[in-house]
């Protein structure tokens, strides 16, 4: 009788220990590390620059895509980038665009981590690189 | 009605064939597919030409609640009712044109083995105007044995499906199909065999909209009609009451799934069972609520 007291105290300690240690440790998420991008992606051209009809095709494939983690206005505020453990990236920042279009297409359709690989849920490189123009005119 | 929904089938297949013989013979550059004219592989109770792309597994939860007006608030409008019906499904996309699938339904505990292959795929330059493509599917009756009474075989238990689907997505914001389609059930109920029964076969046409207003929301129409030729009967005095089906739905898709709620009106969910025992008339609004939910996987 006596050590089911013992156990129960331990556990209401470590619960509670555990519930404190939630104030404690940061929240906040973690930025993502540098990327190492393959030569080949680096070089990499937007085959379809200046067909500015792609930006309606890029906001529809942002808006399923992207937009549940990057947020609508690409500040990296969506409705699951709030579960993500690093932050999800501003699109409007002036860092994010001078990157060049190779750089975008590796980080946007490759990914790495918890940024998910596009290649076959946007299959099409027409519709890649659209949502790639698109994400460049979020200001 | 019938008549004028059969010449558009006859003619919309036409125009497809027409610009098909127009582009014979001219070397063309290889050209795109169209952008996917819907966001699943069905729509409400029908199937649609879309096919994930290759080596995507498609995983389908349909479920159909009860007549919305039987029991009204006592059992929430049907959705509590005990007369519900669910489909889980999965599909694996062979090829970027050809899917096979395997799904178990509630209502007769129907095993169902199907494949669609989609032969002609619109293109974004219109040298192809529109999708073409074929379903077909055999479905098991998983009931006890002894609902086939004494001369039980097991053939009795099979029904088979097939639909011809031509389709056009328009633009951006509007796409259509038509469907024409033959089921057939290897055993029917029968009082008198060829004098007073249920029919084997059915010959059905229907048709498919979707009204797409933002990026990822669109509302859909499904309506589909059997079409009873007296010619063809078996029977002197048809058992069969064949009414059609129509249903609404709203549809928003993510990168991975697409849900759509919506209300229509037969209890069925494969095609077959949809065409030859749909017992609710939309007209009298026998609808029910019910809900299909898309998950795809890439590999």
């Amino acid at each position: 009788m006596k050590s089911l007291k013992k156990i129960t105290t331990v556990l209401i300690v470590a619960l509670l220990g555990f519930a404190f240690m939630a104030f404690v440790f940061p929240q906040e998420q973690k930025k993502g590390g540098s990327w190492d991008i393959p030569a080949k992606y680096k070089k990499m051209e937007n085959t379809y620059a200046g067909d500015k009809s792609l930006l309606k095709i890029g906001k529809m494939m942002y808006s399923k895509h992207c937009k549940s983690c990057h947020g609508s206005s690409g500040m990296g505020d969506g409705s699951k980038a709030a579960q993500l453990e690093t932050f999800a990236g501003d699109f409007t920042s002036e860092e994010f665009k001078t990157q060049v279009d190779g750089i975008l297409y590796f980080k946007s359709i490759i990914g790495r981590d918890e940024m998910p690989n596009f290649e076959k849920k946007i299959s099409d490189d027409e519709d890649q690189w659209a949502v790639i123009m698109y994400i460049k005119t979020l200001d | 009605m019938k008549k004028k929904l059969i010449l558009a089938l006859a003619m919309l297949f036409s125009f497809g064939l027409v610009i098909a013989q127009d582009d014979e013979g001219k070397k063309q550059k290889k050209d795109k597919p169209i952008r996917p004219m819907f966001e699943s592989g069905i729509l409400i109770d029908g199937q649609t030409s879309v096919i994930p792309i290759k080596n995507t597994l498609e995983m389908h939860i349909q479920h159909r609640f009860g007549v919305i007006k039987d029991n009204g608030a006592s059992d929430f409008f049907g959705i509590y009712a005990p007369s519900a019906n669910t489909r889980m499904g999965l599909n694996y996309s062979l090829r970027n044109n050809l899917m096979i699938g395997y799904g178990i339904t509630r209502k007769n505990m129907y095993n169902d083995f199907q494949v669609k292959w989609k032969f002609l795929q619109q293109t974004r330059s219109g040298s192809m105007p529109v999708n073409l493509a074929v379903y077909g599917n055999m479905a098991i009756d998983g009931r006890n044995k002894s609902v086939y009474g004494d001369d039980y075989t097991f053939a009795n238990r099979l029904s088979y499906f097939g639909q011809v689907i031509v389709g056009r997505k328009f633009n951006g914001w509007f796409s259509m199909e038509l469907n024409a389609s033959y089921t057939h059930y290897n055993a029917v109920k029968s009082d008198e065999v060829n004098v007073k029964g249920y029919e084997h076969d059915i010959i059905g046409v229907g048709g498919h909209m979707r009204f797409k207003f933002s990026p990822q929301s669109s509302i859909l129409i499904m309506y589909t009609a059997p079409i009873f030729i007296e010619g063809m009967a078996e029977n002197q005095e048809v058992m069969n009451t064949w009414y059609s089906n129509l249903g609404i739905a709203y549809e928003v898709a993510t990168s991975t799934h697409a849900f759509q709620i919506f209300v229509t009106t037969a209890n069925g969910i494969i095609p077959q069972d949809i065409y030859m025992y749909n017992t609710s008339k939309w007209t009298e609004t026998e609808i029910r609520f019910g809900f299909n939910i898309t998950r795809l996987w890439n590999f």
